[in-house]
């Protein structure tokens, strides 16, 4: 291209053809055959593969959507930034796992809590760069309890001294950067108020990164070991013990766009099973209702989502605080049931082991996969127990234990 | 209809529900309770009075004309207050009347059952099909909805080889109505029982597709049945929300205990989902490709949640759960009878099958 200003398509400022545009641009700029390329491939290859595919999204303008102006971000309205990651979906784009944190919870918190330094420091490496980001919250002893937090930060001077561990942390080992929440007040009486968010450069001496391999065979997770890390106080995200609450906000970031990536993606694999691909098992009674059954629980979770959504554009306050709660409370189970069900009806066929294909989100193709992969929906983000118990005593006001 | 409006809408249904059938009514009238029985009269009334049974009847018939997601919220609040209002059936025969119905028939019943007096009970879809080819009929037809108090029968029936529906009235001569209790004390059926009944031409409904017209009335059938279900469903676990607050044991309200609370937040979540879709379904345009496909599905699935939810119900209350003074029996009886109708579970799952790989 001569002027690669021509090819963004964020210029385009109708729905449609800003729908068109991205359809086209998919059907052209995807290859065809990347699951297959990428069915086994070295993470290494996944990594690589994955910093192209932000590259050629780059290209159009579209490697942070939903980023508004102020982030450095396209300022696309949020119907388009809805069709973009429909898009995206339904074509079965790359979905970028690697920079889940750096596309969605670091802008949001540094929009949030950050410094106009901060900010310019860091995103232009996310919006311009490759840079990876990870999430260091959870710890061996802080799970579901995650204010019990034990990591300490105690203050030097201008700076930090860092000690603890941390886990659970997906794509640690390749990070250039952490969000790390840390207890800088053992005394405060609660133990929610004791707790500051920091910028952790992954470089720094003292942090050694050893990954975790999961029930999937796939090497997601990884232990952080600090031991003595200095960290300049200037890095910091907003005031002294007042990380807690930062770290909620970072947590429901996500305002549904990626979720609707993933139930598109689960939707249409399901419709394509029904339509296309018609495995034997759909002629057994049974399995054919059973996955007769799903389509009305798939549908409502995309409907949820949906609705999710609109509040979002509307600016609706009403059901906000409670609905991303009961999406995920619907959500996870029901990818659980799926998944399971798949595995089931597919019989020895499906025992089978075969490697996994990355940047699928939950639609692998790989039913047993894709099924052992949906534990990380129950589990992480708030535990569905921890779900379950504030719906229980937030929403339906039944008292606490 | 906006959302707003269909709010409003839905506040006058309870509005008269919660002033003409409070939840105690319910339950006087199900143990069979003389004064309770003589106020449901007084509440079939008033909803004639307030035109519920011309709701979805077009206005050039002396109905409202209002719109399937209107009448969604009208089986939202009868299943809420377990109310024992013969509607669905005489909607379902304005639905039939009005979509393959010629017009004589449209001008002759539609206003009728728009002003309340006609009541009427249709064939369930998997009722087997009367034959008559001449003149007169017998034979006799089972499972009639609110056909006790029903003074139209539209049977399935064929003629001559072609299928559709004919039209009964239950004072004509050789008509036996026999009424049937059903587990549900909210409702009851009635079987028919038909000796040489005269049947002129213009009785008959016999549309070019009646696969169409059946489909058509399976869909209306299934949004207004899981309107009911999940209305009772959501009635039944407010209540028990409410209780769990203060019902006491080991010195504790029993609300407080994680077995318990996990339960409910499962419930919650099933229902808020159920809402969603049902008014996604509800809302869909007449044409769409997808109407029938998601509207049975919806019905088989929120059919099924407000029965696990309204049996777990009594569960939860325990031994007063247990009592018929009680109404959590109410709701979950209703559920099931609204699950039962127009197909259950498999056989509406068999069909969207078909429809997915249709589609």
């Amino acid at each position: 291209m001569a002027n690669p200003g021509s090819r963004l398509l964020t210029g385009l400022t109708d729905d449609d053809a800003f729908r068109r545009g991205v359809q086209a641009w998919l059907a052209n700029a995807l290859p065809t055959d990347w699951r297959t390329r990428l069915q086994g491939a070295t993470e290494e290859d996944v990594n690589r593969f994955q910093l192209w595919w932000l590259e050629e999204r780059r290209k159009v303008g579209l490697a942070t959507p939903h980023w508004p102006r102020e982030w450095g971000g396209p300022g696309l309205p949020f119907s388009r930034q809805i069709i973009a990651y429909e898009e995206m979906a339904r074509a079965d784009a790359p979905e970028l796992e690697l920079m889940l944190i750096s596309l969605f919870h670091l802008p949001a918190t540094l929009f949030d809590a950050g410094t106009q330094e901060q900010r310019d420091l860091y995103l232009s490496g996310v919006r311009d760069g490759n840079d990876v980001w990870c999430q260091g919250f959870s710890e061996p002893g802080a799970g579901s309890d995650l204010a019990s937090i034990r990591t300490t930060a105690a203050r030097d001077a201008d700076h930090y001294v860092v000690n603890g561990q941390k886990t659970w942390s997906s794509y640690a080992m390749y990070a250039d950067y952490c969000l790390l929440l840390v207890r800088t007040d053992p005394h405060a009486a609660r133990k929610h108020d004791g707790l500051s968010l920091f910028i952790l450069d992954m470089r720094s001496p003292g942090v050694t990164v050893r990954p975790i391999r999961q029930i999937t065979g796939e090497g997601e997770f990884a232990e952080i070991f600090l031991d003595d890390v200095i960290i300049p106080a200037s890095n910091r995200i907003g005031a002294e013990n007042r990380g807690w609450a930062i770290a909620q906000s970072t947590l429901s970031s996500e305002r549904g766009l990626l979720l609707l990536s993933y139930a598109e993606r689960v939707w249409q694999g399901y419709r394509k099973l029904s339509q296309v691909t018609r495995p034997s098992w759909l002629s057994d009674v049974g399995l054919r209702r059973e996955f007769a059954s799903f389509h009305a629980e798939l549908l409502t979770v995309r409907l949820m989502i949906g609705r999710l959504l609109s509040m979002t554009e509307e600016s609706e306050e009403g059901r906000l605080a409670t609905l991303p709660v009961y999406i995920k409370l619907y959500w996870a189970p029901l990818l659980q049931r799926y998944t399971e069900f798949l595995v089931r009806a597919g019989g020895l066929v499906d025992q089978e082991w075969q490697p996994p294909v990355a940047c699928t989100g939950h639609s692998s193709g790989v039913p047993a996969l894709d099924f052992l992969k949906s534990f990380s929906w129950t589990i992480s983000g708030g535990s569905n127990e921890i779900m379950r118990n504030i719906v229980a005593e937030r929403f339906l006001g039944l008292p606490r234990a | 209809m906006s959302d707003a409006d269909l709010d409003l809408l839905s506040e006058s249904f309870a509005d008269l529900l919660r002033a003409e059938w409070p939840i105690e009514r319910a339950v006087a009238f199900a143990s069979g309770d003389p004064a309770a029985i003589s106020t449901n009269e007084g509440l079939q009334r008033s909803v004639i009075e307030l035109g519920w049974p011309a709701l979805t009847i077009a206005e050039e018939h002396g109905g409202l004309g209002l719109s399937r997601a209107a009448m969604a919220r009208l089986y939202l609040a009868l299943g809420a207050a377990v109310a024992p209002v013969p509607m669905l059936d005489t909607t379902l025969a304005a639905a039939l009347i009005g979509d393959a119905g010629t017009p004589a028939q449209r001008e002759r019943w539609l206003p009728l059952i728009a002003s309340g007096s006609v009541r009427a009970s249709i064939s369930q879809p998997a009722m087997p099909a009367l034959r008559c080819d001449g003149a007169r009929m017998s034979g006799h037809a089972r499972g009639l909805l609110d056909g006790g108090a029903a003074n139209l029968f539209l049977l399935a029936a064929e003629r001559r080889g072609r299928r559709g529906w004919v039209a009964i009235e239950a004072s004509a001569a050789g008509v036996l109505v026999v009424p049937r209790r059903l587990v549900d004390p909210s409702r009851s059926a009635a079987e028919v029982v038909l000796d040489e009944v005269a049947v002129e031409d213009d009785a008959w409904i016999l549309p070019p597709d009646p696969g169409r017209v059946a489909d058509h009335l399976l869909r209306h059938a299934a949004i207004a049945l899981a309107a009911d279900a999940l209305g009772a469903a959501e009635s039944a676990l407010a209540s028990v929300i409410d209780y769990l607050k203060t019902r006491q044991q080991f010195g504790k309200v029993i609300g407080s205990f994680q077995a318990l609370k996990h339960r409910l937040a499962d419930h919650s979540t099933a229902l808020v989902g159920a809402r969603e879709l049902l008014a996604y379904v509800a809302a869909m345009d007449d044409e769409d490709h997808h109407g029938l496909l998601n509207a049975i599905s919806a019905k088989a699935q929120i059919a099924r949640v407000a029965a696990d939810v309204t049996r777990d119900c009594i569960q939860l209350f325990g031994g007063i759960g247990f009592t018929a003074e009680h109404p959590a029996h109410l709701y979950l009886k209703r559920a099931k009878l609204d699950e039962a109708l127009f197909e259950t579970g498999a056989g509406l799952l068999d069909r969207v099958a078909d429809l997915l790989e249709a589609a």
